[in-house]
């Protein structure tokens, strides 16, 4: 049993380096799209908040795989391809982003109005009210369910392994249609997976608690 | 710190824009405006079944024949699977070996006078026509059974297998053959791979098993090992493979039954293409090159083909 597992590491391993590899460039892609739609949402004007609102509402109403799906087999046939990787890799940025602007949304239209009232009394322009006043308090909301949505990314990231991508999944598939035998393999699995959003939610931890010391 | 005094609130109100409740205003009317939207996106979402659809794409095929693209290219793309023994799964060292793999070996050497030109796309069982008509790759091979409503979609080669269904059961199992299956009635479960008219293909060994679909082989197996179904129906070289590995764990319940064929599915439209692959696959199953083919015969299915008699062609 042992050995039988320690002969599959090699084979896991470069699934994970995949798996974590489309986890962080979904999560660098979707934080950078998805703070500035959520910046668009609450202080753009209706023609930027109404298209990012319809994304927004679509996206998340939308299941994660016919989306995949969709990028993937549905734009090569108006002659837009990205590869099985690329695809993969955009629709799940895609999808979210959507998630990302309503919790950055929902971060900063939690920090009360008069917070921006006051910068505007000592003469700040909207840029510098963002990035003084609203922003550092806003991340402090921001980051918990924020590193909810990245360890549901790096779960999430387990569809790709439909599009043919050997992530952590399809290795874990692949040890099993040579031998057979599963349940070891699946609980390897699982517990990758698991030891990748254990420390993400104690990074989160850490974060909230070094952000602790604003008080309100 | 949050001011809560009516006055100071309906002051907030009078300010602008962003206080909450003009807010919501705002929300509402986003989404009221997102309604009448709603008209324009079902318009672009029958636009894209339309496109989606596979009939339409694959009236849609290139005028110029895939096998000169091919030969341009200099390697041959096959869509194929990497989970699934005999037929094309990772062996220890994760190279791609199996019989569907050997058949796209076959294929490079007779394009190129070289096996290796190959370049394998991995692929879900479920990608595999959608794979062909978003002309991801130039040819599947990932044992593919041949039917009539699937050839509606795909050009299939000639068949390079023809695979039986047989029931797996466990040495640990209540039921072990297929009489102790059949006269367990409905109280018999057969997991078997989510397939075209995978309920009937149960139906015709077991009639009244309660049947469990599964998304991989293993998976069906992995039920029969977990005590979910009793018997998993799989096909007869997964069987043989599996019996032979493992006789103290899996048992062969003795019913072997109906036929499949097996072949590789290509993009509708190409008639050069299908009969080049058709070509190259009788010469080397029923010509002068048969060593790759048998050589694959014997490792994965441990037996060998037919003896080959000149004369009158068999094919």
């Amino acid at each position: 049993m042992i050995a039988y597992i320690a002969n599959t590491l090699p084979f896991l391993w470069e699934g994970l380096l995949v798996t974590l590899a489309v986890s962080g460039l979904v999560v660098a892609i979707s934080l950078a799209t998805g703070v500035l739609s959520g910046v668009g949402l609450v202080y753009g004007p209706w023609w930027v908040r109404l298209p990012i609102r319809i994304y927004s509402d679509i996206l998340r109403g939308t299941p994660l795989l016919v989306l995949i799906f969709l990028i993937i087999y549905g734009l090569p046939l108006l002659g837009i391809d990205f590869g099985n990787y690329g695809s993969a890799v955009i629709a799940l940025a895609a999808f979210k982003t959507a998630h990302v602007a309503e919790i950055a949304r929902g971060a900063i239209q939690s920090i009360h109005y008069g917070q921006t009232d006051a910068g505007k009394a000592i003469g700040l322009t909207f840029p510098q009210r963002l990035q003084y006043v609203i922003l550092p308090q806003a991340v402090r909301r921001f980051l918990p369910p924020w590193i909810n949505a990245v360890a549901d990314a790096v779960k999430g990231s387990a569809l790709v392994s439909l599009a043919g991508i050997v992530d952590l999944t399809l290795a874990v598939q692949q040890v099993i249609g040579r031998t057979y035998d599963p349940l070891p393999m699946y609980l390897l699995g699982a517990a990758m997976y698991f030891i990748i959003n254990y420390s993400l939610s104690q990074t989160s931890r850490r974060l909230e608690a070094r952000f602790a010391y604003i008080r309100e | 710190m949050i001011p809560t005094h009516p006055i100071f609130l309906r002051q907030l109100r009078n300010k602008g824009r962003v206080n909450m409740s003009e807010r919501s205003g705002n929300e509402t009317r986003a989404r009221r405006d997102f309604l009448k939207l709603g008209g324009l996106g079902l318009a672009v979402g029958a636009a894209a079944a339309a496109t989606l659809d596979p009939h339409k794409a694959a009236a849609q095929a290139p005028a110029q024949s895939l096998l000169r693209t091919v030969l341009n290219r200099g390697k041959l793309i096959v869509g194929t699977g990497s989970t699934n023994a005999p037929w094309h799964f990772e062996d220890d060292k994760g190279q791609l070996t199996g019989m569907d793999i050997t058949m796209a070996r076959i294929l490079a050497r007779g394009l190129f006078d070289d096996p290796t030109k190959v370049e394998f796309v991995k692929q879900d069982p479920a990608s595999r026509i959608p794979n062909i008509t978003a002309g991801k790759v130039d040819i599947v091979i990932q044992f593919m059974t041949v039917s009539p409503a699937r050839a509606q979609l795909v050009a299939f080669s000639r068949p390079y297998y023809i695979e039986g269904v047989a029931l797996l059961t466990s040495t640990k199992g209540k039921m072990k053959t297929h009489k102790e299956l059949i006269d367990a009635g409905k109280n018999a479960k057969a997991s078997v791979l989510q397939n075209v008219d995978a309920d009937k293909l149960v139906a015709k060994a077991l009639p009244n098993a309660q049947v469990l679909q599964l998304d991989t082989q293993a998976n069906a197996i992995q039920a029969l090992d977990s005590g979910r179904s009793d018997a998993a129906v799989i096909d007869l070289s997964t069987v043989g493979w599996l019996v032979k590995r493992n006789p103290d764990k899996y048992l062969d319940s003795g019913y072997h039954y109906d036929t499949q064929i097996y072949s590789a599915a290509m993009r509708q439209g190409d008639p050069d293409w299908l009969q080049w692959v058709n070509t190259c696959f009788n010469v080397n199953m029923h010509g002068h090159q048969t060593d790759l083919y048998d050589q694959a015969f014997g490792d994965f299915f441990a037996s060998k083909p037919p003896r080959r008699v000149p004369g009158f062609p068999s094919i």
